[in-house]
């Protein structure tokens, strides 16, 4: 589903955020980019999403060359691709279904398609029953959940998602992370960047690990180190 | 394709009602601004037409009585091409002639029409052979103004000149000062998407994200921008027609001697610079929030 063939890149000539980084990632697989601030977990799934575009070396998703691709195309393959953040990225002056109608909306759903989709995403989050309360009305929990139907409205191919449970207590972390591995059950791709060890050695999951832009470690049903 | 309508005319709608006082300071420069480039346009055509009278190298015209009898207009015509050490050409224009003249010049002024072509007299245009000789044209006004069958003598002296001279004078500087107003526009319109754009960065982050065209994001900004400009357009449009209705009017008023009487617009002229005005209204908001909307997309 993504392959990174010896992709580098800089942001100066003093900062390499990746070096050489080469990996696959199969269909329907959990992997977790782990490593410290800096490391290069970011940059890597900005790459996958065509946010940022690697100097050397190439990044395949879904079978394209997706350097190569024009930037028209762009958009296309960024609907097969969600985006989960830890800071959710959330409209604050739209109510929950707004939020995730939004996704549907710009990129031209009909609105009986949205109708349709958002209320069943919402009951596979846990968020039936809140669709018209506004974000600041929720737990971060509750944010997380709306920032992952959003992303799955449109049952991508991938998932990306950057540090989900870095605003969370354990609790909610978790029940985050049984959502992201129902979703991964149903066949997305999910590759997820992280700084939670407990949630990396409760998943057990492949674990790609970087340091200072190169990957020291690819182990499956790995632990944190 | 109507739920991507809607979608449009709602974020446009949105985000012009978050930036109220930006958007009416945009609306009202520009509608100043198109205000004047409409007045540049219908004051060259008051210019056109009053120059019109004396195109063609006349220098002076012999307005005849209403209702004269043929007698009386050969008189004048005989007295006038007697003169053959001074005058080179006299054309003669009827009064159907002359009705024809002052509906060309008071196209759409049904009122002036009304009061104008019960009386409307024939006339003679006369061309002197020394055209820069203010003394013979003054010779030749007094000679015929007394004539039997003359009701009027109108020489131009300088006016021709005066005319052409403020014509050009008027005309290149409102075109250069409308045309500055017009910039100020775009760049006013330019900094409201910008401003929009900066507002909703958020939005414009999460739709490039899940996937939205760049087209898509810009629409509603582009489209804010062309209504800005329309609005101008249509409210400077409005305003130049109040204002043309008023020096009609004026005009009217003025005494028949004044030689004035051309320096209106009055045919169907104002409605197609108020349409002008819309377009190029249009233009300058397309152009002003198109460069923002491309330029500002990575927000």
């Amino acid at each position: 589903m993504i392959k990174l063939e010896n992709v580098t890149k800089s942001y100066s000539t003093e900062v390499t955020a990746l070096r050489d980084a080469s990996f696959d990632v199969a269909k329907a697989e959990f992997v977790f980019l782990v490593g410290p601030s800096g490391s290069g977990k970011s940059t890597l799934l900005r790459m996958m999403n065509r946010q940022e575009r690697p100097e050397r070396g190439a990044v395949w998703v879904a079978g394209r060359n997706i350097n190569e691709m024009p930037d028209s195309k762009v958009p296309h393959l960024r609907r097969n691709i969600g985006n989960i953040f830890q800071d959710y990225k959330l409209l604050t002056d739209k109510t929950v279904f707004e939020n995730v109608a939004f996704a549907l909306e710009v990129i031209g759903r009909p609105r009986h398609v949205i109708r349709q989709q958002v209320p069943a995403v919402l009951e596979l989050v846990g968020l039936s029953g809140k669709e018209d309360r506004f974000p600041h009305q929720l737990s971060g929990g509750e944010q997380q959940r709306v920032s992952i139907a959003r992303a799955f409205v449109n049952r991508p191919l991938i998932l990306l998602a950057d540090e989900p449970t870095g605003n969370l207590d354990p609790a909610t972390g978790e029940g985050i992370m049984r959502l992201l591995d129902r979703i991964n059950k149903t066949g997305t791709t999910v590759v997820m960047a992280t700084h939670d060890q407990r949630i990396v050695n409760m998943m057990r999951k492949r674990v790609i690990q970087l340091d200072r832009g190169v990957i020291v470690r690819d182990q499956a049903r790995g632990v944190y180190e | 394709m109507i739920s991507r309508l809607r979608y449009t005319l709602r974020e446009m709608w949105a985000s012009m009602s978050r930036n109220k006082t930006l958007t009416a300071a945009t609306v009202i420069t520009s509608t100043i601004s198109l205000l004047l480039f409409g007045l540049t346009l219908l004051i060259q055509r008051g210019f056109d037409n009053q120059l019109k009278l004396w195109t063609g190298g006349v220098e002076m015209i012999v307005y005849v009585n209403h209702g004269a009898e043929a007698n009386q207009v050969a008189f004048v015509q005989g007295a006038l091409e007697s003169q053959t050490t001074v005058i080179e050409s006299v054309t003669y224009c009827s009064e159907a002639c002359a009705t024809e003249v002052a509906n060309t010049l008071f196209a759409g002024d049904q009122d002036s029409l009304q009061q104008l072509i019960p009386k409307i007299p024939s006339f003679f245009k006369v061309k002197p052979i020394d055209k820069d000789s203010g003394e013979v044209l003054r010779t030749l006004k007094s000679t015929f103004k007394d004539l039997p069958g003359v009701f009027d003598v109108r020489t131009p002296d300088q006016q021709v000149e005066v005319l052409s001279q403020l014509k050009s004078f008027f005309g290149v500087r409102t075109l250069l000062i409308s045309g500055g107003l017009l910039a100020a526009s775009a760049l006013l319109i330019w900094n409201t998407i910008r401003t929009a754009m900066f507002a909703r960065r958020r939005e414009i982050e999460v739709m490039k994200l899940v996937g939205a065209t760049n087209w898509f994001i810009r629409l509603p900004f582009m489209l804010e921008g062309l209504v800005q400009g329309i609005a101008g357009g249509f409210l400077g449009g409005i305003f130049m027609l109040f204002i043309n209705r008023d020096w009609t009017n004026g005009v009217r008023a003025f005494p028949v001697s004044s030689g004035l009487e051309g320096f209106v617009v009055t045919d169907g002229y104002p409605y197609t610079v108020w349409l002008i005005m819309i377009l190029v209204g249009a233009f300058v908001g397309a152009v002003g929030s198109g460069t923002a909307a491309s330029r500002f997309l990575d927000v």
